[in-house]
């Protein structure tokens, strides 16, 4: 038998991250309130803007500073003062000193106006925090009342929706069936492989928020399936406000696509692929979330960006089924499938001549 | 809301912190899980994994489990000392052969040696031999090294060693066991100075005075039968040439005391990187005895070894005032048995109520801790924290770490 490689994985040896976003009055608040008090927020710590008296009235355990609050359920709330980086900082160092719990995962609330992509961002960049947690999940909240009218004027939400993992609508006892079935529509077109969900009073199971990103370096297909989305092979979906005749800017149509790769990438030509499209299209490349089949790995690696920033790649263990294809996904802002599609191309076939 | 106030140190202690790892099971010993530093395991003949352990102090002697299913160790056997003034401390196992070490806590007292025992019914530790190593000035044995099932390396006084300081009674002794049931000495050495009679003058003493004697003494037979590496307590580190084990030769010596505070315990070589992991035992409460940390040393040049780091470990401040010992103490040593895990990439080390703590020594001038595992106060712990003592990884990635009062043995696993 071959002795188990031991260390630290680079996948469940770091804390995951839960990140809620969504406009101003779109719930967040209200949600993360109810969420603190379930029950299986147990050695959750929640990041929130402000801590509204009711939500934990009785349910108070202890204060260990000025900022956290043990509850009854054993989740660690922690009001956000200065900036996130230190927060994040601050709560592994007190986890490691022992003077808060040793919670297992970390739930953000972003504040209304907040682009998620900087969050996202904050924990790649951040040498500390890079090394210590690990995005699981982008939520965002999306009104139902008011979420329609904002998707069409405004552009934060729609980039605050294409960038989720998973969306919620809310308010829906505020609204009526057809105008949160518009909602819905509009949602699936600027992010088709995220999965939606209802939510009534701002109640949502903790499940809904978390593990939706890789967890181990030993995943299984369905992991695979359910970070990267619905794995539809027409799945292709655009939404922008050309198209429904709002204000003429430049080209601001939301898409998102996946493209595939039969043949594997050298690594050298697949970076340069990203590298072109990160210096040239930084801003719109939303989120890329792919498995790539590069020479001289075993297993897949995992490649995942955010505008114009990436994570070191993560290789895992091995393929997790017979189908060894590149597929990565893309959601972009203004690039269209044709354009990634045809700069693989160029790249491929330069480095092939080189080679 | 409430006026903001601290945790106490004690809901501190309480609470569990795990870090990469998980607990898979814990065995409290049959109320007896105060437990040494002597862990070793045994792949039994009807292929059973049974960890051996050996008991801080008295009553008990050694406890084994089985832990062929690490979620459920069984009991299998637990064994009573003759008496409350001796203790057991340290054991090694080879194949079906476990050695146990016996200091007395006075001189001149029995049993104060080693015990020979054949394992192979673990349910049945049948005594092959004893080797009295007791005498005037002699306490017997602290602690074992057996690897290659011939010889045992021990921290021993005998009979006819007279130290200078009654705090360096116990030095490195070699004995022969190739024929088991006649265990004989074949080497030894001490720090010149410490026996009367020495023509060096007794060394100076610290000023927290742990002793000039032997600790752990490793030898890696299968990669260096000619090097012993021992922890000297006060007197620091040696490698020790043991080519020929009846003419012993200082190779180096490595000591920081002072400034530091001395306690050296172990000295591990990673071969295939030239380093030195040294760690120095704190051996006091409430941290009285800090820094007592867990050093890197360069040691390409094995007559020149030079510290590069020390592992990162939580501030004292959290720790320090938990409940007893916060510190350094033993090290995963990759024992070279099948069933053992080995590293030269990974250090696992245990700091009392810091818990079980594993670096990354990819940049020796850097070590990353990669986890850890602090069990929250065990039931009826006396120092109100956990005291993790030593450690064992076997080879498939389970981790066993102990308790020195009440906690007994903790399954751990790497979180995968």
């Amino acid at each position: 038998m071959e002795a188990p490689v031991l260390g630290r994985s680079a996948l469940s040896g770091r804390i995951p991250v839960s990140i809620v976003t969504g406009f101003l009055g779109s719930g967040k608040t209200t949600l993360v309130n109810k969420l603190l008090k379930r029950p299986d927020m147990n050695r959750v710590a929640v990041i929130v803007n402000e801590l509204g008296e009711q939500a934990i009235d009785n349910d108070l355990v202890e204060v260990s500073s000025e900022q956290m609050m043990l509850l009854n359920n054993g989740c660690l709330c922690c009001v956000l003062r200065g900036d996130l980086q230190e927060t994040l900082r601050d709560l592994f160092v007190k986890r490691r000193n022992g003077e808060i719990i040793d919670f297992d995962r970390v739930v953000i609330e972003t504040t209304g106006l907040a682009d998620p992509a900087p969050v996202m961002q904050t924990l790649m960049t951040d040498t500390m925090l890079q090394a210590q947690y690990r995005l699981d999940c982008v939520v965002t909240l999306v009104d139902a009342v008011n979420g329609l009218e904002q998707i069409k004027t405004l552009s934060e939400p729609v980039k605050q929706a294409a960038l989720a993992d998973r969306l919620v609508i809310t308010k829906t006892d505020l609204s009526d069936e057809p105008k949160i079935s518009a909602v819905e529509a509009a949602l699936r077109q600027l992010n088709q492989r995220a999965p939606i969900r209802r939510a009534v009073n701002g109640e949502i199971e903790l499940a809904f928020l978390i593990d939706v990103a890789l967890r181990s370096t030993q995943s299984r297909l369905e992991d695979v399936e359910r970070w990267m989305g619905a794995d539809n092979e027409h799945d292709h979906g655009h939404y922008g406000h050309d198209e429904h005749g709002h204000a003429h800017r430049h080209d601001t149509t939301v898409t998102s696509f996946c493209l595939r790769y039969k043949e594997p990438f050298t690594w050298a030509s697949f970076s340069q692929c990203m590298e072109v499209l990160a210096t040239l299209r930084g801003p719109d490349l939303f989120r890329v979330k792919g498995l790539v089949n590069v020479t001289g790995h075993k297993g897949p690696l995992i490649v995942q960006g955010v505008q114009h920033l990436f994570h070191p790649p993560i290789e895992l263990e091995k393929w997790p089924s017979e189908n060894h294809e590149t597929r990565i996904v893309f959601i972009t802002r203004g690039i269209s499938e044709q354009m990634v599609s045809n700069l693989f191309t160029a790249i491929a076939s330069v480095a092939a001549r080189a080679a | 809301m409430s006026e903001a106030k601290s945790m106490s140190p004690q809901s501190q202690a309480a609470q569990t912190l795990a870090f990469n790892m998980k607990l898979l099971a814990q065995h409290e010993m049959e109320g007896f899980g105060g437990m040494g530093e002597g862990i070793n395991m045994q792949v039994a003949k009807d292929g059973r994994r049974i960890i051996w352990m050996a008991h801080e102090s008295a009553p008990k002697n050694f406890t084994a489990l089985d832990v062929s299913d690490p979620r459920k160790p069984k009991f299998v056997i637990q064994t009573d000392l003759p008496h409350g003034n001796v203790r057991s401390n340290s054991l090694d196992v080879v194949g079906n052969t476990m050695v146990v070490a016996y200091q007395t806590k006075g001189f001149d007292n029995k049993p104060a040696g080693i015990d020979i025992f054949d394992i192979t019914v673990p349910e049945k530790p049948k005594l092959i031999s004893h080797f009295d190593a007791s005498g005037k000035f002699s306490r017997g044995v602290h602690a074992v090294w057996f690897d290659d099932g011939e010889f045992v390396h021990m921290a021993s006084g005998a009979p006819d060693f007279e130290p200078t300081n009654d705090k360096d009674d116990q030095f490195y002794r070699i004995i022969d066991v190739r024929n088991p049931s006649k265990p004989v000495e074949a080497g030894r050495w001490w720090m010149p100075g410490t026996r009367k009679g020495d023509k060096a003058a007794p060394p100076p003493r610290l000023k927290i005075d742990g002793g000039y004697r032997a600790h752990n003494t490793n030898v890696y037979s299968k990669q260096r039968p000619d090097r012993a590496y021992v922890g000297y307590i006060d007197g620091g580190g040696f490698i020790l040439d043991i080519k020929d084990k009846s003419n012993i030769k200082v190779v180096s010596r490595w000591k920081n005391a002072p400034p530091f505070n001395g306690f050296v315990h172990t000295v591990m070589p990673l071969f295939s990187k030239n380093l030195l992991i040294v760690t120095e035992e704190c051996v006091r409460d409430n941290c009285i005895d800090w820094p007592k940390l867990t050093w890197v040393l360069n040691a390409e040049d094995e007559t020149n070894p030079v510290p590069i780091s020390t592992v990162p470990l939580p501030s004292p401040e959290s720790f320090g005032k938990r409940g007893g010992r916060f510190g350094s103490h033993n090290l995963w040593e990759n024992y070279s048995a099948d069933c053992a895990w080995r590293s030269d990439n990974i250090i696992l080390a245990t700091f009392f109520n810091g818990g079980l703590r594993a670096y990354d020594l990819s940049n020796p001038y850097q070590p990353q801790e990669v986890a850890y595992f602090v069990p929250g106060t065990p039931r009826l712990s006396p120092k109100g924290a956990v005291q993790i003592n030593d450690v064992y990884v076997d080879d498939r990635g389970v981790v066993y770490c102990q308790d020195r009062f009440t906690g007994g043995l903790y399954i751990v696993e790497w979180t995968q």
